[in-house]
């Protein structure tokens, strides 16, 4: 192969290098903006949900127990973890673990306080039911919002996985991202109703 | 992510991929969506495949005429190709009066018509409905590759039912939420008896629907338990709606001289389908396969009658796991004969299903799904919205966001 052969098969190796990394970056770049904002908009819904559940535990709905416990896991919830800044969301790191213990911890806690139906419907029915409803609202929110990130997250990982996008390093120094993974489950009675 | 945000009014743009001159499952749910989210107070455009005759509802915009194509083993009416794509990126760029949609609703955006063409195009913030519960397609698999990337613009995915979900986790990989198939369930259960399906206890009535040609609807199942039933309760009526060629023939002459038993309605209006389901005693869903959801079977529970299905997964859990309605072995005559004649012998277990259906079907009423619906658009508006232009979309953005202007 004389010279200008190579030359000729150096550049079109180098173009297709080019595209790939132009879309590939682009693409991977839209993946990690998705899991970085997907990101922060779970974690406004999980402050929403302790936040209301601090107010149902001082709203005298709920026997005095109930109502410590309820507080309790909600404080240790928002303790565990600042709100999202875009920079943390960045990281796409999942939550970190001991937030993710923590809501999992308040989850488990208004489900033993809320899960029989009746006792959702009476509450439902009695002077708090809008605290008790905005509740079920930012839990129920909380779920989608969560579904919504792994996704994302399963979408970017399988993206940085491709041989081009590791080849040309086109995530950059960007970390791996991570699924956020907590129990959310939602009481039946609080799903969702008219209103 | 404001209370004034998801409170507020958000312009919907609705994608159908089946044609609404053969209506069908998706196209009743793409339209009473419509219906329910106008209701909330948006302001919703459907765009579907129709030819000009068609009568259709005044937010749907038809986007030109549906082809007979066989796809997936059955024909669909699907409308496809570069005309159809220009459409598509038309509507999408027209909004609502002129102002962009804030979220775009695919319905089925793997089936290749319409809602693929949107996905490909689409600008806005996608939220996807997979309806369909079905086993792989190779199409599909070689297709995948294409349209990969443009899944990856799907900010949310739902799907009808746990079915539909696995479907979608087994072809496509990932996740969705699941919002169930809405019903008004109020039409059901308000619906007018007619005095000539309802039954009495000599001549109870037993109701089917769908379609008569169609082997996976189960006619066959129904018509097979036919004479063990006629043996114990000889004034039994069997009422059979739906269409299908040449299938009343051939089902008189299976049954001879008991073929009078069985009465064809034909194809059944709205109003008809539901005084139907009012007035008859049990309705019998022996579907063998390839059901995702059983809406009827949510709309027979909201009209009172007490259900009989075939323990397909789908039916077990639109059931409550058979809490709301009874169950027998899928294909089985025998077993549906059994159930049938066990539940017309015994008033009280009918009264029991009948109550804990009345209860179990609320959740599948429009009002609640479309409150599951607007949540998943709020959740999508806000991840978005938390991507616009901020610090996040310039660290990151090599090629910055197009900025929609609001008006």
């Amino acid at each position: 192969m004389s010279w200008s052969e190579t030359a000729l098969v150096a550049l079109v190796v180098l173009a297709v290098a080019l595209v790939l990394a132009w879309r590939g970056a682009s693409r991977l770049d839209r993946l990690h903006r998705k899991v970085a904002a997907s990101r922060i908009a779970l974690d406004a819904q999980l402050v929403r949900r302790a936040s209301a559940a601090v107010e149902l535990a001082a709203s005298g709905a709920l026997d005095p127990a109930s109502a410590v416990l309820v507080a309790d896991a909600a404080y240790a919830a928002s303790d565990a973890g600042p709100v999202t800044s875009p920079a943390a969301a960045l990281q796409m790191d999942g939550l970190g673990a001991d937030r993710e213990r923590a809501e999992s911890g308040l989850t488990a806690t208004l489900r033993e306080v809320l899960g029989a139906p009746e006792t959702a419907d009476e509450l439902l029915a009695g002077s708090s039911s809008e605290v008790v409803a905005a509740l079920g609202d930012a839990w129920y929110r909380a779920t989608l919002a969560r579904r919504f990130h792994n996704e994302a997250v399963a979408q970017a990982r399988r993206v940085r996985r491709l041989w081009y996008v590791r080849l040309l390093r086109l995530a950059g120094r960007a970390p791996m991202p991570r699924t956020v993974e907590l129990d959310d489950v939602l009481p039946h009675a609080l799903e969702p109703t008219a209103g | 992510m404001s209370p004034a945000r998801r409170r507020g009014h958000l312009r919907v743009g609705i994608v159908c991929p089946y044609s609404f001159d053969a209506p069908g499952g998706v196209q009743f749910h793409v339209r009473d969506l419509a219906e329910a989210l106008q209701a909330a107070g948006h302001e919703v455009s459907v765009l579907a495949p129709s030819s000009d005759d068609t009568e259709l509802p005044d937010v749907v915009t038809a986007a030109g005429r549906a082809v007979p194509v066989p796809y997936n083993g059955s024909v669909a009416r699907l409308t496809f190709g570069p005309v159809t794509a220009n459409r598509v990126r038309r509507w999408l760029e027209g909004g609502i009066d002129g102002r962009p949609f804030d979220i775009v609703h695919l319905h089925e955006p793997m089936v290749p018509s319409l809602s693929m063409l949107a996905l490909w195009q689409a600008t806005q913030p996608v939220v996807a409905t997979f309806h369909t519960s079905q086993t792989r397609s190779r199409a599909l698999q070689v297709a995948y590759p294409l349209v990969r990337q443009s899944l990856e613009k799907i900010a949310a995915r739902i799907a009808v039912s746990e079915d539909a979900r696995r479907t979608l986790v087994d072809h496509l990989g990932g996740d969705a939420v699941v919002i169930p198939n809405g019903v008004y369930a109020d039409v059901f259960a308000s619906s007018p008896r007619r005095p000539e399906w309802t039954g009495t206890p000599e001549a109870p009535t037993v109701a089917f629907l769908g379609r008569l040609d169609e082997p996976r609807k189960g006619l066959d199942v129904l018509v097979g338990a036919v004479p063990a039933i006629l043996d114990r309760v000889p004034g039994a009526r069997f009422l059979v709606a739906g269409r299908g060629n040449g299938a009343v023939a051939e089902t008189r002459q299976r049954l001879g001289d008991r073929a009078a038993s069985v009465e064809f309605l034909g194809g059944v209006s709205d109003a008809d389908k539901a005084a139907l389901l009012a007035s008859a005693d049990l309705y019998v869903a022996p579907q063998t396969g390839g059901e995702s959801f059983g809406i009827v079977l949510v709309e027979a529970m909201s009209a009172g009658s007490v259900v009989v299905a075939s323990d397909l997964g789908a039916f077990q859990r639109v059931l409550d796991d058979g809490a709301a309605g009874a169950l027998f072995r899928n294909g089985d005559p025998a077993d549906l004969a059994a159930t049938v004649l066990d539940l017309l012998a015994d008033p009280a277990r009918r009264d029991a299903y009948r109550a804990h259906a009345a209860r179990w079907v609320q959740r599948f009423d429009w009002s609640v799904v479309t409150e599951q619906v607007l949540a998943v658009y709020d959740m999508t508006l806000a991840a978005d919205h938390a991507i616009g232009g901020d610090v996040v979309g310039r660290v990151m953005g090599l090629f910055p966001r197009r900025v929609r202007g609001d008006a």
